[in-house]
Formats: C-alpha cells, structure tokens, sequence
C-alpha cells in the first residue's frame, strides 16, 4: 500500500486541513508550473508582441515573418543543421572509439584512459573555445605557427573561425558525453552473440561489423540524437567563434535579437520558439528511441563479462590513437591556457616569449573585485541550486513514485519540461516574465538560481528518482505502522536510504551550475555576474591572458569539488 | 543702440535663467553626497569603459566619496542600450548612469529613458561637447595601428593613404561597427562623399578582416592576427606599449567621437546618479578620466597618454543624424550583416 494511507475515520470534512500530505502534491504542481510553465508562457506571449513605439506594444504575426522570412533565415538554418549534424557525427565517432578501444579491445594501457577520455567535462565550454582559439587561430594559433614552420606551409593548415572550426571545438567538448554512454552501451552486451559468430568463422572486423555494430544500432541513434539536440542548444562555440567569423546559428540569432540596439524581442522570441519546438522534437524522439531499445536487449539475467577482441599488432594503431587524443585534445587546450596564464599579452611560442612570463595575472586578480565578486556568486549559485534543485526534486519524486496520489505522473511531466528548454531561450523567457514581475529579483543572483533550478530539474529528478524506485515501500509502510507521520516517515526512513542517489544528483547539479553559461549570459548583469560571464566579457575585451589565469583557478575550484565527490562518495556509498 | 539693448536684455535672462535652473544643479558635490549616500550608496553604472581603464577610475570616485560603491555593469554599447531598453519594457530602471559612445546615449534618449539636465560643471564645455541630456566624458581616436614584428620600420604607415599599398593586403583588420570612419573621411577628410567611398572601397579590395569590439582588435593586433588595424582606439596602445607589446600607432590623423555621460530618468539613485555625472565632468574628476588613461573631453585637462591625432576629424552631434546614411553605406562597401 502506499505510504500515505490514512486511517478511514480520517476521510472525511477537511481532508486537506488534516492531512497535509496530500496538500504537497498541489504544492508541488503549484512550484513546477511557475519555474517550467510560466517562462515558456511568457515567452510564447512575447513572441507575438510588437514594440511599435517605445513602451507601445500591439499584438501580431510580423514577428515570425522577420524571424522565419528574412534573407538569413535560410543561411541560420543551414548553419545550424550542419553545426549540429557535424558535431553529433564527430562526437560519436570519437566517443565510440574510445569507448570500444578502452573497454573492448586489448590495446595497452587501455584502462589508463578512462579517467583520461572523461576530464575535459570539467573544462567549462567557455574555456575551451578559447583555449581552442589559442590553439587554432589561423594567423596566431600555436598549433598553426608550429605546423607552418615545421613543413614550412604558405598559408595556415586550421582556421578556427569556420563551421569546421565550430564543429570541431564544440564535439571535442562533448566528447567524453557520447564516451560515457558508449561505454555503458559496451558493456552491457552479451559476447555470446560475438562469439557465435567467431564460432561460425567471422574475423574481428566481420564480427565487429555485423554483430557488435548492429547490437549498437539504437544506442547510436539515441546518442546521435542527444548530441544533436545538445548541439542546437548550445551557445559557447557560436558565441566566442561563431559571432566574431559572423556564423551564425540559432542560438547567436537569438542572442544577438537581444543584445543589438535595437533590440528586438519579438523576433528574439518568435525565433527561440522554433527552436524549442525543434529541441523538443529531438527529445521525444530520444524518449522514444530509448523505450523502444528494449527490442535490441543485449543484458539478460545471466553473469557474463563482454569478451575483448584481440587486435593483433593493430593494438598498437588503438594506443596512438588514444594517446594522439589524450596529447591534441585533451591535454593541449589545458596546457595553452596555463601557458598563456603568465603572459602579460597573447604572443605566439617563442624563447624571447620566456622571459616575458610571470605571475602578473594571477597577482593582477588578487586586487580585482569583479573577480572575487564573480567566484562569490558562482559558489554560492553551485551550492543552493544543488540544494534547492535536490530536495524540490526528491519530495517530487517521492509523490510521484510513491504516493500514488492521482495526477502524480503529471508532475514527472512538469519537472521534465525544462530539458527541451535550451539554455539561451531559458535565458530570453526568464528575462520577458521577471523584469516586469512583481518581485525585485531582476539583476539579482536569485534570478539566476531560479533559471539553473528550472533547467537542472531533470537531471535531479533522474538521480532522486532512481533512488527512489528502489526503496521498497515495505519499509515505509512499517515506519508508518509504528505510528511514524508522512513527514516522520520520509525524514527517518526515506530520506537516509536516499542519500547517495540524492549526493550524486547534488555534486552533479553543482557542477554543471558553476560552468553554466548561455543562460546566464542573458540574465547576468554587474554585481550577479558569474565567472563565466566574466570570461565572456574580459574575453571580449581583449584581457585574454587574464582571462587564462581566471580560467585556471575555475578549473582549480571545479577540480576541489570533484575531489570533495570523491572523497565523500565512498562514505555514502554512490557508485561512480 | 536698441539692438545693443536687446542683446543686453537676452543676455540678462540668460543669465537669470541660468542661476535659476542652475541652482537645482548647484549644490555642492559634498551635499549630494550626503543625499547619494542615504539612498542606499549604490551607483549602478552602465558604461563601456573597459576594465583597464575602470579601475583606475572607478575605485577613485568610491573613495573620494565614501560610503558609494559602483556597480559597473560593463558590455559593448550596444549591448548596454539594449540592456536599459528591456528593463524599461519591464516598466523597471535599474541604471542610473549611462556611459557610452554619444550616438548610444541618442538611441537611449529616443527611448525616453534619459533625463533633460544641465549640470553646473558642463559650462566649462564648449557646444558640441554638452547637449540637453548629456555631457561629453571623454574623447575616443579612431587610428591606424601595427604589429611592429610584421611591419617593417621603412614600412611604418604616415597616413590612411599608405594602406593603400599592394603590401597591406589580406594583413588588416577592422571593426565591423565603425562607419564614423567612412563619415568622417567623407565629410571631414576629403569633403566629398564620393572620394570617401571611393576611398574606402579601395581599402575594402585589400580583404579586410573584421573583428567585433576594440579592445580585442587590439588583442588580436598583438597576437599577430593581422599586421595592422584601421580603426582602433588611440587610448588601447600606451598601455599595451609600455608591457612590452609589440605595437605601434599613427597619430598623423585620426577620426574623435564623443563618448557621453548622461542620467537615466527614472534612476534608482538620482542623486547618486548626479553625483557621478557631476564628478567626472568636473576638472578633478577629468584629470582622473586622464590618468585612468582616456582622452578627456574637458578643454582645460589634457591627456596622459599620447592618444590624440594632429589632424582630428571631429565628428558632430549634427552628423548624428546621419549615421543611418552612412551604416548603409559602409557596410555595402564591406559587405557586412
């Protein structure tokens, strides 16, 4: 039975009053709407609001004719769909090769390499487009200068500021995304299926070929289209290389609707309409893909561990592939920002560049109030979004997998709403509703913690959830037999049994808040700035060897936090 | 003789009109900064000074006037303006003082969101630095700079004709936003506009590459993107200069725009906003504009740096208007969005 069965002699006058348990899922739904309906309603208002004169607002459809009938709309469409089509592509290919390398085959120190293949998550999107600048930049990049005097090119063999460049910087930044879910796809496969046919004949690339790739078909699609999605959605590559090589994408569209004078929302809101609508899509799809991969199961009840395939001599090809990609992908963009860190100005490598070094940028930040003021507001935006966004979720989980209230599968679908809602049209909607709402928020770092728990919902929702399904409620029920109350049952029994699931989803959280950037970048302004903006405008404003150093100690910060996981993931018991 | 005493008459009230409205204005700076302080001692400043230059600005108005702490909101203009516009949407000003290129500040006002006064200090100004919503803080140089590793010492550029030269091409690089460039060189420069297209589409053939925002033109100039810049700002290089970059900039010619200060009607901390408006357009708060390492527009204080042209073509608050003309034109000539 449920865990908030009441007595009979209760049911009856003012079941409300008495119970206040059944009075949370009407609160519950209550919180949902306001963060994840009430923007969007906004924003679809919005998009059909036009300023005819300053303040004056008429209601009409001109504003999806400029947005959709414009000579760019073709060109922002097609940049956009290459943008994320080649970015998916690339990212899968990368992930699933390290993936398969790591976890399938017997190259040398393959294991070594997992760890390796998942850091570049901490390198916040911002950094890596710009250490990818450093490294690419077609006049200045190091790789280029390097590459043009080795074999003595005319002209350099990179430009960063192109679609390629775009594709390129944004896939290595998702890639340890698609190699995490690849490894899960690897390695809950059956190798009996692979042996039959190594049984029946088949080499390692037939075998690969026909049975280990075809196993894989519905994984792929659903990661595929996850990267995709992703893709679309993101704003860090189109915002530091794609605006200045004049690229643009949905997201630069939407963000430049916002940020040139003079500023035009209803196209800015009429355009991120589409765009979630097409975001929204790409996520049903995933849903469905994924519930549909039940067809293609590979994990039955039986023991087994997937079986390696033997390279031969090719193991060999396998290890400098992975270390080609720990030195230029991993390691580089790291590197050229520590370096570039204690230079005074951005030069190209060089001796005479040596003595030029020092700690001038990092002294330089000790006295700089935005940047004390920003990491302020980035650790204290980290942990109340994980702790807010935590423990909103676990009570909605709770209600809806264990109360069995009627109507609870509608707050699953509220708390999901926002992971269609790209970051940058989160961003626009939240502006439209709080800068005429009644609560002074607006400017204020409570605005942004606002956006980061509407839009990092569903990933707590998953972790609160997971842990949830697996408390069986025979334990509820026997608190609640011992005379326990709802709120006594869940803070003495529930709550403890969840702590690692909810842990996980709090670390997760806050990581991902720390490095946010494409909603922000709308929301923040002077004293709510966040590091990321901060790198953003001193970006912009041509500080960049400060912004290297800034870069360095964020990475430092998010390093402190993983290490902290680590440390007290064993102590809970969350599996990593 | 009865025009001499009209002249007198008109002079007179003037004179009266002046004290009267003047007086609004004339408390002294240590009064409103008794007032600016019980309004909550914030300054929510929106402005493009960039952070070079800001703190070594900023932090001087706080401790001249204690108890007021500045909250620079800094972005491109355009960006800033529209930023105010939204919040106006929302029926909400939060800035109080705006800081930007002038043609900025007359989009603010075409907004209606700027404030109509006449600040004591802004009499020492000449016309064409004043106007009824705004005083000029100081003055910013369009000019020519290089990448003294890329260009040779014979090869250095002694005026914009220079950049006309087989050797520049696919080596500049540019602002994308800079059509005063075109103006000034049309109306001010060969007083024609043919010339001046003519001009510029020539530059144009040399395969400019355009980069957004000034401060990063100078980065970029630094890192070796391109051997030199055509509209940079005089005021990026001292600085750059003096860490050791390998840099340097033409002060043969160059193009001056006005940057304003002006007040936001309905400011959160009018009195905090005046404050400031009226510190930094006086000569103490010009001389920290200087040091700070702008060009101030203040005829009695001169620049620290070397950042202004011998030969300036000056635009005017008359060829504002014209922008329009000139946007469409500039960016055909460039083929720029």
């Amino acid at each position: 039975m449920s865990t908030v069965a009441l007595p009979r002699s209760e049911r009856t006058g003012f079941r409300l009053l008495r119970e206040p348990a059944l009075m949370i899922p009407i609160v519950g739904a209550g919180v949902l709407i306001y963060l994840a309906v009430l923007p969007l309603f906004m924003l679809v208002y919005g998009s059909f609001e036009k300023e005819i004169a300053p303040r004056e607002f008429v209601v009409t459809l001109e504003n999806y004719v400029n947005a959709y009938a414009s000579p760019y709309t073709y060109s922002t469409f097609v940049n956009s769909i290459i943008f994320a089509t080649g970015s998916a592509a690339l990212t899968f290919l990368l992930g699933t090769m390290l993936a398969w390398l790591t976890e399938r085959t017997n190259t040398p120190l393959r294991s070594l390499f997992v760890p390796i293949a998942v850091v570049p998550l901490i390198l916040p999107g911002v950094l890596e487009s710009i250490a990818w600048i450093f490294l690419l930049s077609p006049k200045f990049g190091y790789l280029n200068v390097a590459l043009q005097s080795l074999f003595g090119l005319e002209s350099p063999p990179f430009n960063v500021f192109s679609l390629p460049g775009m594709i390129w910087v944004h896939s290595v930044g998702q890639v340890p995304l698609a190699f995490l879910l690849m490894v899960a796809a690897f390695k809950s496969m059956d190798p009996s299926l692979e042996e039959s046919a190594m049984m029946s004949g088949a080499n390692t690339w037939q075998t690969f070929h026909r049975v280990t790739f075809r196993l894989l078909m519905p994984t792929t699609a659903s990661v595929l289209l996850i990267l995709f999605v992703r893709t679309l959605e993101s704003f860090e590559t189109p915002a530091l290389i794609g605006i200045p090589a004049r690229i643009y994408v949905y997201t630069s569209e939407i963000y430049l609707a916002f940020n040139e004078y003079p500023p035009d929302y209803g196209r800015g809101a009429a355009l991120a309409v589409g765009l979630l609508l097409l975001s929204a899509i790409g996520v049903w799809l995933y849903t469905r893909s994924t519930g549909e991969s039940k067809k293609y199961q590979t994990v039955t009840g039986k023991a087994f561990r997937p079986r390696q395939f033997d390279l031969g001599p090719w193991k060999w090809v396998g290890f400098s592939f992975l270390m080609v990609y720990f030195v230029f992908v991993v390691l580089m963009p790291f590197l050229v920002l520590f370096w570039a860190s204690f230079l005074p100005f951005f030069a190209t490598p060089g001796w005479d560049a040596l003595d030029k070094l020092s700690f001038d940028n990092y002294r330089y930040l000790v006295g700089f109030r935005p940047f004390w003021d920003a990491l302020q507001n980035s650790i204290i935006l980290a942990t109340s979004t994980a702790t807010v966004a935590m423990i909103l979720t676990s009570l909605i989980a709770w209600i809806v997998y264990k109360s069995r209230l009627p109507g609870s599968w509608l707050l699953d679908f509220l708390a999901f709403i926002p992971i269609t809602v790209p970051g940058i049209v989160m961003g626009m909607a939240l502006i439209l509703l709080y800068v005429a709402f009644p609560l002074p928020i607006y400017g204020t770092i409570w605005l942004l913690m606002i956006a980061y728990v509407t839009r990092y919902m569903p990933y707590g929702m998953r972790a609160a959830s997971g842990a949830i399904v697996q408390i069986h409620s025979e334990l509820e029920e026997a608190a609640s037999a011992s005379g326990a109350s709802w709120w006594e049952t869940f803070k003495r029994v529930t709550l403890p049994l969840l702590r690692p699931g909810i842990a996980a989803g709090w670390i997760y959280i806050c990581i991902v808040s720390f490095r946010e950037f494409s909603t922000s970048v709308l929301l923040a302004t002077g004293e709510s700035r966040v590091l990321s903006i901060l790198l953003f405008t001193m970006f912009e404003q041509g500080q960049v060897t400060v912004v290297a150093a800034i870069g360095m100690l964020m990475i430092l910060v998010l390093l402190i936090i993983v290490g902290i996981f680590y440390r007290i993931s064993g102590r809970f018991g969350i599996q990593t | 003789m009865r025009k001499c005493s009209l002249v007198l008459f008109a002079a007179w009230l003037f004179l009266v009109f002046g004290a009267l409205t003047g007086r609004v204005n004339a408390q002294s700076l240590d009064e409103i900064h008794k007032a600016a302080v019980k309004e909550g001692g914030t300054l929510n400043f929106y402005g493009t000074l960039a952070q070079v230059n800001a703190e070594r600005i900023l932090p001087v108005f706080e401790k001249r006037f204690p108890g007021i702490k500045v909250n620079h909101v800094d972005a491109t203009s355009d960006k800033l303006v529209a930023r105010a516009v939204t919040e106006a949407r929302g029926g909400r000003t939060l800035a109080d003082v705006l800081q930007i290129p002038l043609e900025n500040v007359s989009q603010a006002y075409d907004q209606k969101l700027l404030l109509e006064t006449k600040l004591p200090e802004s009499a020492a100004y000449p016309e064409g630095m004043k106007g009824s919503f705004w005083t000029a803080s100081d003055l910013q140089f369009f000019v020519a700079a290089w990448n003294t590793n890329l260009v040779k010492k014979e090869e250095e550029p002694k005026s914009y004709d220079d950049f006309l030269h087989p050797r520049w091409k696919g080596r500049l690089i540019a602002e994308p936003r800079d059509l005063e460039m075109l103006l000034a060189f049309a109306k001010y420069r060969f007083k024609s506009d043919e010339k001046a297209i003519e001009f510029w589409k020539k530059i144009a053939a040399q395969n400019v590459e355009f980069h957004k925002g000034h401060s990063q033109l100078a980065e970029l100039l630094v890192a070796g993107q391109a051997a030199a810049c055509l509209t940079c700002y005089s005021h990026h290089y001292p600085s750059r200069i003096k860490k050791g970059a390998p840099l340097n900039y033409m002060l043969t010619e160059g193009v001056a725009s006005i940057n304003a200060t002006a007040i936001f009607k309905d400011a959160p901390h009018p009195k905090t906003a005046l404050l400031f408006a009226r510190w930094i357009a006086s000569e103490e708060g010009q001389k920290v504009m200087a040091k700070g390492g702008r060009t101030p527009a203040h005829p009695k204080v001169e620049p620290v740096d070397k950042t202004r042209t011998e030969k300036i073509y000056a635009i005017s608050v008359a060829d504002l208007k014209e922008f329009p003309k000139y946007e469409k034109i500039w960016k055909e000539i460039f083929r720029l969005r």
